[in-house]
């Protein structure tokens, strides 16, 4: 009696127990969202498809930049002392002796396929949604045509990359494709999705492919074709740019308007990375370039980095003839081409400099308490062009190169820029549409015509400036293109394609003995992940 | 009045009456106290006449009365303590003092949901008591114990008293995150490890370590890593008992980098290829500056822990309350912590229900170094003065180089943990054979954690600040049922429970920009730029749910057997793998208690256990890794909605693995106890075998296809082999000297053994993952260290160093030689012969002494580790004179002949066998001192002395915690805080 007392109240806490367990152990998410509980409106599809652009924010001064440019004529980091030494890979970027772990090799794909197979997720769930989402087939459209430009990327640096469409593709099965079966994949992806793109220029695609960026890439990926395929297509590159041209899209007044942190209202721009200093990081193009102390005129809050410049070689097809103003103590310039503005040289000041860089930049004052100092040397803060050395403990070295303020650096910040960075501009397309016509055979005074209208750009309209059809030649054109688009990331492919990429060329770089480094070689942190992949010729096979 | 009082007099005219009668009727009484080696009477002392027939016990003050009738010896024995004999000789006072046994085989040892006699453990269970912890200043409870047990090993980063510690037991049991044992805190499992910092050192008792799979597979999926619980001091019933313990102490920087001061910085930048005069007037300051001592100081440390504890028959209690404030060496960092800690014991219904109730709190205040002060000392050169002739700060700004002294004293960098663990048991025996009970506890741990960082001089920052608010949150309850039945020799005692534990972490942060007035820190933080304000918050939660059954028999305490089943549920885990089951067996044989052993006299103890379990980890996984989940992707720009110009986007956090099961090790375990010659000489050998399947690792993947470079997958399997070996002796029994020592070997090799899983139902393998990666400018995704089959986990991967060339190879910028596959010397690295090199240590030991002569009392310990090898990143980095003369540089560089760009090789692996001289310790105990119980005086020295071939600062560096093991960086947050040399001293008080 007493016992079966006990026994019931035992079974009683038994029970209690056991059912308290019953429920079933399923996770609770609070701060993510689950995959299958998202996709739901418009603005959520919206929010989904956008981390495939977000993957741009690392190309135009990141470690696709650094690959773009450093192996070509207009852009050297140089090592100064420790500062920017960097294991050496800048040096190895520059002089053409780079190998499959250096470091920017190995990024650079990463960024690149992140962005693809980003795309690869997004298809393969949108297209799986039910009811399917009115506009599938513009946002097919867009996202083939992104990653047509990914892919596009990857096989103009890398030549023979993997191709992987599917997001569910099994990871064993993942091996190169050649460099023709990438170049085939990206132009009939595009042709296949233009139909489908948004011919709107406004602000509503802001910092989106529409139709006219599809052009553009088939533009690049025709006038580079005999590099890439061994097969010219500048018939087809003419009729590109022409679609680009005949779009509506116009030169800005100012070069610099292009770049400026307000940017977003551009004529000119077809396809750019927006970026903001709150809101969307990763612009550090004018921290990379200026000095530490060139706060106390550019304002950029806590220094520049004191790192990427370019040289003498490069500056010297500028034209920097300039007018010059007395006011006060201060001498100003104003340079006669616009664009030679872009790169500062000599003393710094310690005056806020103005916009736009091409009007009224301090070039020299009797004050001697406006000099600004390098703070850790104590030398005086002058940028030097002529340099031979690569790497050199000097301190005057730290002050080699001139520095880049082409996107005027925002007052008070030092990185997260907020200009959006430029991709195609129709000032690109018009050099394009006229070099084509040149490689043709078929240059016209209408190819003429789209070069003046670039150098009267710059020339604020002094007719003197403008070229005749003797001064259209292939040589005037690549330096043409660099004054135009320096450091736009164009640079590698146009030395390329202009045959001077092997040159040798200050500072220390020596001639090229083969070509096979106008592919970079297969990251060997990738072929670590998948063995399967093959080394490019010319680099130590696996 | 008071019921106490009554029946206490009662006893003592009963015991008086007695011993009347006794002392007159009897001509044998003898009579004495018995105390123990610090002077402290023993009460309960068992006082046999041998021969005789008279049996008694001390009293609370440790005095006996016994007739010893026509017995020539009396026989004093204790639990816990060594029995001794004393020959009489006529003499009617015999006063004794008992020494506290090596191995105390009465010992109750917790095991896990219950205890178990120290000499009925059928699988490896070490245990330390109070009075084998390591004195010195205690910043983490487990360094009390560090290098005591075998198989146990700690490592201290570094002299940071807010870093945390990195403990191992048994070698590498996984390969991601969690490796650390689980701590459990009188039967409370910690939330995390780390926890254990904010508790009082001086509260613990005793440490119960649980070393083999077939000890921990009660804990189920936490045990893998291994058990370590803790037990803290409880009171006993008698007089109410105050004591006190303390120390003061000092802390002095204990190592140097070996840079160049700013004279041989000044000889040596002027040999400087290309160098000018100019360069090196502007660099030279005038200044000289040792960076490392600018950064360092005497820290002053104190520790106070008062506690009270007594009770009665019914109910015990014990209150403390703990204080310590510890000054880092480096300045503006230190620790404080205040804590109370109370538990009582209650019994009733005629001692059929026991409840015990337990409460702490601790909080810990935290001053933090940053740690990018370390690389600014390297970097700095010493020609730089600390501050201008007015008194600021020097101010410069350069690549990872600025005043790392004005860094430190400018910034506030604050945390503070608040601690509250709450627990409550209630017992009931149901039938004398059978008691049934619940168990719940509450642990809230809430860290407050400040950052301000003003404007720096000479670096032109805007200033910043941000709070932190994090939570991290337990809930556990449990239904127990315990039974213990005697059938004349087979002893079966059993254990039933049902467990439900909840998790919760939850964060809130805030921080802002571009403050006007400085002087607020971070106590306004919406005064800033409202532009740049930022808040983000997180939170998450996962269950583990079990039932477990232990069952342990034993037949004459001479064959054991213990065989238990766990069974967790876990909902971190797809609903496929949602379930794990756990089980073990272990059984031993004390051969001391057969016939033919019993009337061998020098064995004291013999006895063989042997062991086979399955455990679980599933720390290495984060709650939603087989989520397919989205975070953002960072905000986008839409400017065809003007209202939210910036919405955020959505994309996946992780390539989601929905396969991901439970990762188990399967552990062997084999070992044998024995006691000789009274004990004089004990120990315990064991080997274990220990495999681990199913390996969750975060490893690398190609993308394309993923979106990610790594994913969280079971990926193969490793293997752990071992032997431990623990010894104690007593060399000198004496009663005025005394000198006994104990050691202990550890040796373990782990191997992996599989690298090979599945994904998306996708076979996935691969012959080498990449993990570790070197430090330093220049230096990404350049890797050191991979994990590959039939190698040690983190085994380096390096080419062979051949040395210098005259120039600097164009491929690498740098003047460094290698061994190709042919044997020849080449530059470009690419073309070099990588070759595998193991890093681990092949064996680690603690060897302690301690001589008692008289109250004067001698202890130092030494430990080490033998085989390791470290890759010394720093000097890689510092020991370049290519930095010169923007950076400073080691001596070590001037002679090494490196130029150009840093690279990896084997040069830079350097065997890193170390012994230390860990701690050393005089102690005085009082005999009588007035208004005392116990008075002990002690000095401790700790860090005293390290013997090493390694040419970095310490050769003790994180080890087996992170990617980074075995690689000794000190930059890009890597940095370590240099370690320290202590002297303190301590008392330990009781009152009357």
């Amino acid at each position: 009696m007493k016992y079966s007392n006990k026994y019931i109240k035992l079974g009683i806490v038994l029970a209690l127990c056991i059912s308290s367990s019953c429920k079933k152990l399923e996770p609770e998410v609070y701060s993510r969202v689950q995959n299958v509980n998202f996709w739901q409106t418009p603005d959520q599809i919206a929010a989904g498809i956008a981390p495939a652009y977000s993957q741009l924010r690392n190309i135009p001064d990141g470690n696709f930049h650094d690959l773009q440019e450093q192996p070509s004529d207009e852009l050297v980091v140089p090592a100064r002392g420790n500062d920017w030494l960097a294991a050496g890979q800048h040096i190895q970027l520059f002089t053409h002796t780079w190998n499959a772990q250096t470091q920017q090799v190995q990024d650079t794909w990463t960024d690149l396929y992140s962005g693809v197979t980003k795309i690869n997720f997004i298809l393969s769930i949108v297209n799986n949604l039910q009811p399917a989402p009115p506009t599938l087939p513009a946002i097919n459209a867009e996202l083939k045509t992104l990653r047509a430009l990914y892919y596009y990327w990857l096989m103009d640096l890398y030549g023979n990359v993997p191709l992987v469409t599917d997001f569910n593709t099994n990871p064993n099965a993942v091996k190169n494709s050649t460099r023709k079966e990438v170049y085939d994949f990206v132009e009939k992806e595009i042709k296949d999705n233009m139909g489908l793109l948004s011919t709107d220029k406004s602000l509503n695609t802001y910092g989106r492919l529409n139709k006219y960026s599809a052009f553009c890439i088939l533009a690049k990926l025709y006038l580079n074709s005999n590099q890439y395929v061994g097969t010219t297509k500048y018939p087809e590159t003419i009729a590109a740019c022409d679609s680009v041209i005949n779009a509506g899209y116009s030169l800005e007044g100012n070069y610099f308007d292009n770049f400026a942190q307000e940017n977003q209202n551009s004529k000119e721009n077809i396809f750019v990375v927006p970026f903001d200093n709150i809101n969307i990081g990763g612009n550090n193009w004018a921290a990379q370039s200026l000095h530490y102390q060139n706060d106390k005129n550019y304002q950029i809050a806590g220094g520049g980095w004191n790192g990427y410049c370019t040289n003498a070689e490069f500056y010297s097809h500028f034209d920097t003839t300039s007018t010059y103003s007395v006011r006060g103590k201060n001498t100003y310039r104003t340079y006669n081409d616009e664009r030679a503005g872009q790169f500062i040289i000599g003393q710094q000041y310690a005056e806020v400099a103005t916009y736009p860089p091409n009007a009224n930049v301090l070039s020299s004052s009797t004050d001697a308490t406006l000099k600004i100092k390098d703070a850790l040397t104590g030398l005086d803060l002058a940028f030097n062009p002529d340099f031979t050395d690569i790497s050199s403990p000097a301190a005057s070295f730290r002050l080699a190169g001139l520095r880049s303020v082409k996107y005027w650096p925002n007052p008070g910040v030092q990185t997260s820029q907020s200009n959006d960075m430029v991709i195609f501009r129709l000032a690109d397309v018009l050099l394009m549409r006229a070099e084509a016509a040149l490689r043709n055979g078929s240059a016209s005074n209408t190819d003429l015509g789209y070069v003046n209208q670039i150098r009267l750009r710059a020339y604020s309209g002094v007719q003197k400036y403008a070229w005749t059809m003797g001064d259209l030649t292939l040589n005037n054109l690549l330096y043409e293109r660099g004054r135009e688009l320096a450091w736009e990331n164009w640079r590698r492919q146009d030395v390329i394609r202009f045959g001077t990429f092997a040159n040798a060329r200050a500072p220390q770089k020596t001639l090229d003995a083969d070509k096979h480094w106008e592919i970079f070689p297969i990251p060997v942190n990738q072929h670590t992940a998948n063995p399967n992949l093959v080394q490019n010729p010319g680099y130590t096979a696996f | 009045m008071n019921i106490r009082k009554y029946l206490k007099s009662a006893c003592l005219l009963v015991v008086f009456l007695v011993r009347s009668f006794f002392a007159f009727s009897q001509d044998g009484a003898i009579t004495g106290t018995v105390t123990d080696d610090r002077g402290a009477p023993l009460p309960g002392v068992t006082v046999t006449a041998v021969g005789g027939t008279g049996v008694t016990a001390t009293g609370i003050n440790g005095k006996y009365s016994i007739n010893a009738g026509a017995a020539k010896t009396l026989r004093f024995s204790f639990v816990g303590f060594a029995p001794k004999e004393i020959a009489l000789a006529g003499q009617h006072t015999v006063n004794v003092t008992l020494l506290e046994s090596a191995q105390s085989l009465n010992a109750v040892v917790v095991v896990g949901y219950g205890t178990a006699r120290k000499k009925d453990l059928t699988g490896a269970v070490a245990n330390v008591t109070a009075k084998d912890f390591n004195p010195g200043v205690i910043s983490n409870p487990m360094q009390q114990i560090q290098g005591k047990v075998a198989g146990l090993a700690i490592t201290q980063p570094g002299g940071d008293p807010n870093a945390n510690l990195i403990v191992r037991l048994r070698g590498q049991t996984s390969l991601s995150g969690g490796q650390t044992p689980l701590i459990v805190v009188d039967g409370i499992p910690l939330d995390n490890p780390n926890q254990l910092s904010n508790i009082s050192a001086s509260d613990i008792s005793s440490y119960d370590v649980l070393k083999d799979v077939s000890a921990t597979a009660i804990y189920g999926s936490r045990g893998a890593n291994g058990v370590i619980i803790i037990n803290t001091k409880k009171g006993a019933a008698g007089r109410t008992k105050v004591e006190y313990n303390g120390y003061v102490g000092v802390d002095k920087l204990r190592g140097d980098f070996n840079l160049l001061s700013a004279d041989e910085w000044r000889t040596a930048v002027k040999d400087v290829p290309g160098i000018d005069q100019q360069t090196i007037d502007a660099l030279d300051k005038g200044a000289n500056t040792d960076w490392l001592k600018a950064i360092t100081r005497t820290g002053f440390s104190h520790s106070n822990n008062l506690a009270v504890s007594g009770g009665t028959e019914t109910f015990t209690y014990r209150a403390s309350l703990n204080y310590m404030n510890q000054q880092g060496i480096v300045i503006n960092t230190g620790k404080e912590q205040i804590g109370l800690r109370f538990n009582a014991e209650n019994k009733s219904f005629d001692d059929k229900l026991t409840i015990q109730t337990g409460l702490s709190y601790n909080q810990s205040n935290r001053k933090l170094a940053d740690y990018n002060i370390f690389e600014y000392v390297n970097a700095t050169p010493p020609t730089f003065p600390v501050k201008n002739p007015d008194g600021t700060y020097f101010g410069y700004s350069d690549y990872h180089e600025q005043n790392p002294v004005a860094q430190q004293m400018l910034q506030t960098n604050t945390s503070t943990d608040y601690l509250t663990q709450l627990f409550a048991k209630a017992d009931y025996k149901l039938f004398d054979f059978v008691t049934i009970g619940t168990q719940g506890s509450i642990s809230h741990l809430n860290t407050q954690s400040g950052f301000f960082q003003p404007v720096l001089p000479g670096v032109g920052n805007k200033n910043s600040a941000n709070q932190i608010n994090g939570n991290v949150d337990s809930k556990k309850a449990d239904v127990h049922l315990n039974f213990l039945k005697d059938f004349g020799n087979h002893h079966l005692s059993g254990t039933l429970v049902y467990e439900y534990n909840d998790f919760v972490n939850d964060n809130f942060s805030a921080a802002g920009q571009e403050y006007l007035v400085e002087d607020l820190t971070n106590n306004n933080l919406g005064a800033g730029n409202s532009a740049k304000n930022v808040i983000a918050s997180y939170k998450e939660r996962f269950l583990i749910e079990s039932y477990l059954a232990r069952a342990v028999y034993n037949y004459n305490s001479t064959y054991y057997l213990t065989a238990s089943i766990r069974r967790d549920g876990s909902n971190k885990f797809g609903a496929n793998n949602r379930w794990g089951t756990f089980p073990s067996v272990s059984a031993a044989w004390r051969i001391k208690n057969e016939s033919f052993l019993k009337d061998v006299s020098w064995l004291d103890e013999l006895k063989i256990n042997a062991g086979y379990g399955i455990v679980g980890n599933q720390d290495a996984i984060t709650p939603y890794s087989t989520l397919l989940t989205l975070g953002s992707g960072g905000r986008f720009y839409t400017p065809g909605n003007p209202s939210n110009l910036y919405p955020d986007s959505y994309t996946p956090n992780q390539n989601a693995n929905p396969d991901l099961k439970w990762e188990r090790r399967v552990g062997k375990n084999i070992g044998f106890n024995f006691g000789m010659f009274n004990n004089r000489l004990s120990g315990s050998v064991n080997a274990f075998d220990d495999k681990t399947k199913d390996l969750l690792f975060t490893y690398t993947v190609p993308v394309p296809p993923y979106v990610y470079s790594s994913i969280l997958a079971n990926v193969g399997d490793l293997r752990n082999k071992g032997l431990e070996v623990q010894l104690s002796g007593d060399v000198v029994r004496g009663s005025n000297f005394s000198w006994s020592t104990s050691g202990q070997i550890t040796f373990t090799k782990t191997t992996i053994t599989s690298l090979s899983g599945k994904f998306n139902g996708t076979e996935i393998s691969t012959d080498k993952v990449p993990i570790g990666v070197a430090q330093g400018r220049g230096y990404q995704n350049n890797y050191l260290t991979y994990l590959t089959v039939g190698q040690s986990p983190y085994v380096f991967y390096l080419p062979k160093f051949a040395g210098l060339s005259p120039t600097l190879d164009p491929s690498t910028n740098s003047n460094q030689l290698y061994y190709d596959a042919d044997g020849n010397k080449v530059a470009d690295i690419t073309k070099a012969k990588y070759n595998y090199i193991d890093p681990s240590p092949k064996f680690n030991y603690g060897i302690s002494n301690t001589f008692n002569y008289k109250q004067l009392s001698l202890n130092f310990f030494l430990r080490g580790v033998y085989g390791q090898k470290l890759f010394n990143n720093y000097d890689n980095i510092v020991s370049n004179y290519t930095r010169l003369p923007g950076n400073n540089v080691t001596k070590n560089a001037l002679t090494n002949g490196i130029r150009g760009s840093q690279t990896a090789s084997d040069y830079w692996l350097q065997n890193a066998s170390y012994l230390k001289l860990d701690n050393v310790t005089f102690s005085y105990t009082f005999n009588k001192v007035k208004g005392f119980e116990s008075l002990r005086l002690y000095v401790t020295g700790t860090n005293l002395l390290t013997f090493t071939p390694y040419k970095g600062m310490d050769p003790e560096v994180v080890n087996g915690d992170s990617a980074q093991a075995y690689i000794d960086a000190n930059m890009y947050g890597y940095g370590y805080y240099p370690k320290s040399k202590t002297f303190i001293l301590g008392a330990s008080v009781a009152f009357k």
